[in-house]
Parts: C-alpha cells; structure tokens; sequence
C-alpha cells in the first residue's frame, strides 16, 4: 500500500553560476498527494522538471516505480503523467487525435473504448471532434489532464496547474486529483495558490534558498499559522 | 613554466621569421623565380596544419564534454575555436595572396582552396553559435559539442570532394639547403607551440572568469 | 520494434496532419521556390546561352531555401504550448522523434519537388535525359538537406534569430556537397556531354556515378551522425 513511488536521492542542480537545488531528498509512496511550495525561484519547478526526467541533476538520481528515469527512462516514463500551465496538446489536431496520438505513443493497447470513457469522465465527449486550437482556457486543461492520464499512470505531476483557470475549472480539476488520489494515485504538485494546494494535498513540503526546509502531512499543520509562518519566512528571508 | 615556454615559443618565432626571410628562399618551378612572396609558406603551411590540428581538438573536446558533462571540456573548446579561426584566416590570407602572386587569381575552387574556405567557415559558424544561443551555459556546450563533431564530420567530405576536382595546388616547393629547411621547421615548431599556449591562456581566462561568477 | 514503429508513424502522421491543416510553410516554400528560380532566370539573361548550366544551380538554390523554411517549421510547432515536453515526456526515444521529423521533412522537400521541376524545366528551357536519374539525385540532395536541417533545427528553437541561424548552420555544412551535386544534374539535364565526363576536360574529374556515390556517402554518414547526436541536442 504504501511503496515508494517518488524516490529522489541527494539531488542537487546549478544554472550557470546560481544553485537551485541543494541536496534534496525525499520519498513519495502510493497514495500521497504532496505540494510543493515555495518562492519564486524557490526550485519547484526544477525539481518537478528532474523527476519528470526533462532535466538532469548535476548530482543525484530520481526513481520512479523503483526505475531510474536516466537508466531506464522508458519505464520510468510509462508510470507518470504530467501537466502544467500550457496544455501540451496540438492545436491543430482534434481532441480525439491528441489522445489517440499520445496513446499511440505510450503503447496503450485497445485505446479507443478507454480514450471515449476517458472524455465522457473528464466531460470532453462532446468536444472530441473539435480542434485543440478553438478550446478554452478550461476545456483546455481537461483535455491536458486527459492526455496525461491517458496510459494510466501511477503517478501525475503537476506544475502550476490552476495558472489561468476560472472558478469552475479549478473546482472541476481538483475534484479530478481527488478522485485520482482516492483511485490510489500519486501526486506531486506545484501552485502558488496555497489555499487550493492543500484542498488537494495531504503532504507538504517547502523549498527556500535551494533546500527542503520543511516536510509534513496536512492533517498535523495548523493551515491559517502554516501559512503565516510559511509567508512570515518568506518575508524575513527577502 | 608556461612564461618559460612562451618565452621560447617567441623566440622561436622570431627566429624562424628572421631566418626565412633573410636566408630562406625557397625555389621552385614558378613563372616568377625571384618573388620573395613564395616566403609566404614558411606561414601558410603551419597555418594550415595549426587550422586543421585545433579542428581535431575541437573534436575530443566535443565528445569529452558530451561524455562527462565537465565544464572545462568546454573552456577548451572554446579556446580552441578562437585560436583555430584566427589560424584558418592567415591560411585563406596567405593562400589567396600566394595563389595571386604565383598563378595570377586570388581565389580558384581548387580542392586545398575550398578545404581552407570551408575550414574558415566552419569555425566562424562555430563562433556565431557559441555567442547566440540562448539558456544556460550548459545547454550552449552541450549544443556547440554537437555542432563541432557534425562540423568536423564535414571535413573529409571536402577531401573526398577534393579527388574530383582538378587541383592547381600543386606542392611545388622543395628545399635545397638547411637554410631554407631550418626555418620552416622551426616555423612549423614554433606556430603549433604558439597554438598551444594561446589556448593554454584563453583556456585559463576562462576557468577563472567561471569561478569569479560562481562566487 | 513493432513500438518504434508505431510512434515513428505517429509522429510522421501527426506532423504531416499538422502541417497540411496549418498551410503554412508549404505553400511558402513553393512561391519562395519559384522566386528563386525566375529571379535567377532574369538574372541569367545576361549570359546568352547558360540556361542549361544555370538552370541545375536555380534548381539546387531554390531547394535549399525552401528546404530551410521546412526545417525550421518543424519544430517551431512543436513550441506551440511546449508540446515538445510532451514528447520527451513520452516513453519514446528520441532518435525515433528525429526519424520521424526527417521523413516528413522528406515529404514536404518532395512535394516541393514536383511541382518545382516543371517550372526550371519552362523557364530554363532543359532537357531530361535521364528520369530516373533525375529522381534520384533529388532524392539524394532532399535527404542530405533533411537530415543536417532537422537537427539544426531542433537545435534553435529558443534563439531569437532562429530562421538566420539555422541557415547558416545547414549551409555551412551542405557546402562540399553542391560540387557533386550541381554537377550530377548538369549531366542528368545534358547540360555536359556524357562522354566529357571523367576525361579531366572539366573541373570535376568524375562521372555521374563517383557524382551519385558521393552524396550516398554524404547521406549516409549524416543521417546517422544525426541520428545519434539528436538526443543531446533535444534536451534543455
């Protein structure tokens, strides 16, 4: 019930001359909804970027599922699913042609039944012969998060999710990650809208100056001094 | 140690230099027997082989960063570039001012000409890249590492392009005495020593500009 | 295996559905094309009696620009909403994406192609002697343009001058190709006797044959250089 899904040891990154990542180690296992918070520049998206496999540590290693994403990426990246702020759909091809190129390219078997019941749940149906291009902003993101879950992943990552949404789009996606996380899932996300983060999550933790300076479940924190002190030490430390 | 081999390696230049043009004249079957001009190749031909000795530098410097990720890989390479253009321009210079005085053109599309003109190209590209693109150092070496191992892939293709085409490069010098071989040696000595320690320098600017920004 | 080539046909599909509902960059490539061709043509009035020679070089010149136009679209697409962090993110190597992006590059410079070789033929008045040999120099000069161009154009993707920068890297590169090239197309369109051809009498020593070998050699040792090297060149 409880494997590690998440496991990254010592992980540290540098951009030129500047660090961003400094020694970071954490275990994510089944189950756990974990936001990442922090400042700008904090690293959250860095270190989402390097368990996603998109960047490599300058030391350190990620496992997914117990597989390196650098030795065996291709395992690796079957078990995962990510969205962000831009949908990474192609505008020109219709929301059924997104889906089936993105099963296509996991090797989902038997696709079309799932990829009809995928947009029937995520309320996509009767868009599917539309092209990507003439979505909202709304319609937009269901359908990234369709095509990140489309192979079935264990594990969803997301990187400022609710960037851009309206009320009633941001309802509707975290009732998706509930739901994803009450199936089992994993999540790991990144948003600068603490309050809606930890609607989500059950697991916090916070980037400062390149280090992992605080890690507990939501259910032991005081949310209102959470985020007093959360911005209380973002103040002391600009 | 490097201020002592600079020494030498100046001393050796100018050596060379002085010998070549005051006792080093080379014959050859030429239209015109007394151009001093054909002095040219005590500088053209270890141009030519410092151009084409740092493009294979440039080489191990690409796999080796592309291999280890190592920054100083990279501080290599990008020395070399610099010292490998400046060699490739006194090549195409001195070639083209040789080729007007021996065959009367500055510029034919003979096999050597276009290897020259190619090289020079190559490394100037090499430089634009380096400078223009955009993101992290890391990025940029990685992408300049990929573009020197497809470059220096293009080379032999200009050579194998060079057994079709007619050739009015004949190597036609030859040397009667020690007095027109000494110079040339200590010519060819004395350039290769020059490109080793303008990259040894640039290499060493480099790596202390890196650290200066890193603190 | 049978996974490669399910994404390899993905990725060529999606790319080729993209680009014919997009219409962008083909219809500039042919109208860049043609321009090139007739303004080498009015340009070439001067000289009496070189269409023959002229007209290979019009053709040559025009296929690289225009090639160019289709390298650089090919992965400017993918910048549209950072749908090439979907494809990293997807369990497909990236050696495969470059195939991939390499054939329809293949297509669209062969699409190009025919239309553009009856408009050289009209306007530089040429004769074909050799279809086939035609086709496949084409073919050959298509694939060598493709395969350096795809790469380096995955390469400036996030430089500002991206359409200037690609260009000078893929020329750079094609440079030592146009002698055997422009030379295998003076012989295909008659432009130099057959029996001319490897007796010395001309500045290319070879026939069409060493002319086709080359760029076969050319082709084959850059595609899978770039092959190899794309994976680097792909990642931030």
């Amino acid at each position: 019930m409880n494997d590690i899904v998440i496991n990254v040891k010592s992980v540290s990154k540098a951009f030129d001359t500047r660090n961003v990542l400094r020694d970071i180690a954490i275990d994510i296992g089944t189950g756990q909804a974990v936001l990442v918070c922090g400042i700008n520049g904090a690293g959250k998206t860095t270190l989402l970027r390097i368990i996603a496999g998109l960047l490599q540590p300058d030391i350190g290693s990620v496992k997914l599922c117990g597989y390196n994403i650098r030795k065996d990426p291709e395992k690796a990246k079957s078990k995962f699913g990510m969205i962000s702020h831009k949908s990474m759909v192609y505008p020109e091809l219709t929301v059924l042609e997104n889906l089936s190129f993105f099963a296509t390219l996991y090797g989902v078997k038997d696709s079309d039944a799932y990829i009809t019941k995928l947009l029937q749940d995520i309320g996509l149906f009767s868009y599917r012969y539309d092209t990507a291009g003439i979505l909202s902003r709304g319609l937009l993101q269901r359908l990234a998060i369709a095509r990140a879950l489309v192979h079935r992943p264990v594990l969803l990552l997301a990187d400022e999710p609710f960037t851009g949404l309206d009320a009633k789009a941001c309802h509707h996606l975290i009732n998706v990650l509930n739901e994803f996380t009450k199936n089992g899932g994993t999540i790991v996300m990144t948003t600068h809208d603490i309050d809606i983060g930890i609607r989500c999550c059950n697991r916090v933790v916070v980037l400062d100056k390149s280090n992992l300076i605080f890690d507990a479940r939501t259910s032991d924190i005081d949310t209102a001094k959470f985020l007093k002190d959360y911005i209380g030490y973002a103040r002391s430390a600009t | 140690m490097r201020n002592i081999l600079l020494f030498v390696t100046l001393i050796l230049f100018l050596a060379s230099t002085w010998t070549a043009l005051t006792k080093g004249r080379i014959e050859g079957p030429s239209a015109n027997p007394d151009s001093p001009v054909r002095n040219i190749i005590y500088t053209h031909v270890p141009s030519s082989i410092c151009s084409l000795a740092c493009f294979t530098v440039l080489l191990v410097t690409a796999i080796g960063y592309l291999a280890t990720g190592n920054e100083s890989w990279d501080h290599v390479a990008s020395a070399t570039a610099e010292v490998g253009t400046v060699f490739a321009t006194v090549l195409n210079a001195t070639g083209s001012i040789f080729s007007r005085a021996e065959w009367g053109i500055w510029w034919t599309p003979s096999p050597r000409l276009i290897t020259a003109a190619v090289l020079w190209f190559l490394y100037v590209v090499y430089l634009i890249l380096r400078s223009s693109l955009p993101g992290s150092k890391q990025r940029r070496a990685r992408i300049c590492a990929v573009f020197a191992i497809i470059a220096f892939l293009d080379v032999p293709m200009v050579l194998y392009t060079a057994r079709f085409m007619e050739d009015i490069h004949k190597a036609s010098f030859s040397f009667d005495n020690w007095w027109q071989r000494g110079p040339f040696i200590m010519g060819m000595v004395s350039t290769m020593l020059l490109a080793a320690m303008l990259i040894w320098i640039k290499t060493d600017v480099l790596k202390i500009k890196s650290r200066l920004e890193a603190e | 295996m049978r996974y490669f080539w399910f994404s390899l046909k993905a990725i060529f599909i999606k790319d080729i559905v993209t680009e014919l509902r997009a219409k962008q960059v083909l219809p500039t490539m042919i109208v860049l094309g043609m321009l090139i061709v007739w303004v080498l043509r009015m340009a070439s009035e001067a000289v009496l009696q070189s269409e023959a020679v002229i007209g290979p070089v019009a053709l040559w010149i025009a296929f690289l620009f225009a090639g160019l136009l289709a390298q650089e679209r090919s992965f400017a697409t993918e910048q549209q909403q950072d749908c090439i962090y979907a494809l990293l993110l997807a369990p497909v190597d990236e050696g495969t994406i470059y195939l991939a992006k390499l054939f329809v590059n293949i297509v669209l410079l062969s699409i190009f192609e025919i239309i553009i070789i009856p408009v050289v033929i009209v306007a530089f008045r040429l004769n074909i002697n050799n279809w086939p040999a035609l086709i496949g120099v084409l073919l050959l000069g298509n694939i060598a343009i493709s395969s350096v161009g795809t790469l380096f154009s995955a390469i400036v993707q996030l430089s500002r001058a991206r359409g200037a920068l690609l260009s000078i890297l893929v020329l750079v590169i094609l440079m030592p190709m146009m002698i055997p090239a422009t030379f295998a197309l003076l012989f295909v369109f008659g432009a130099i006797p057959q029996e001319m051809a490897g007796t010395g009498a001309l500045a290319f020593i070879g026939t069409l044959g060493s002319a086709v070998g080359y760029m076969i050699t050319f082709d084959a040792v850059f595609v899978v250089a770039c092959w190899l090297l794309f994976g680097f060149a792909i990642k931030e």
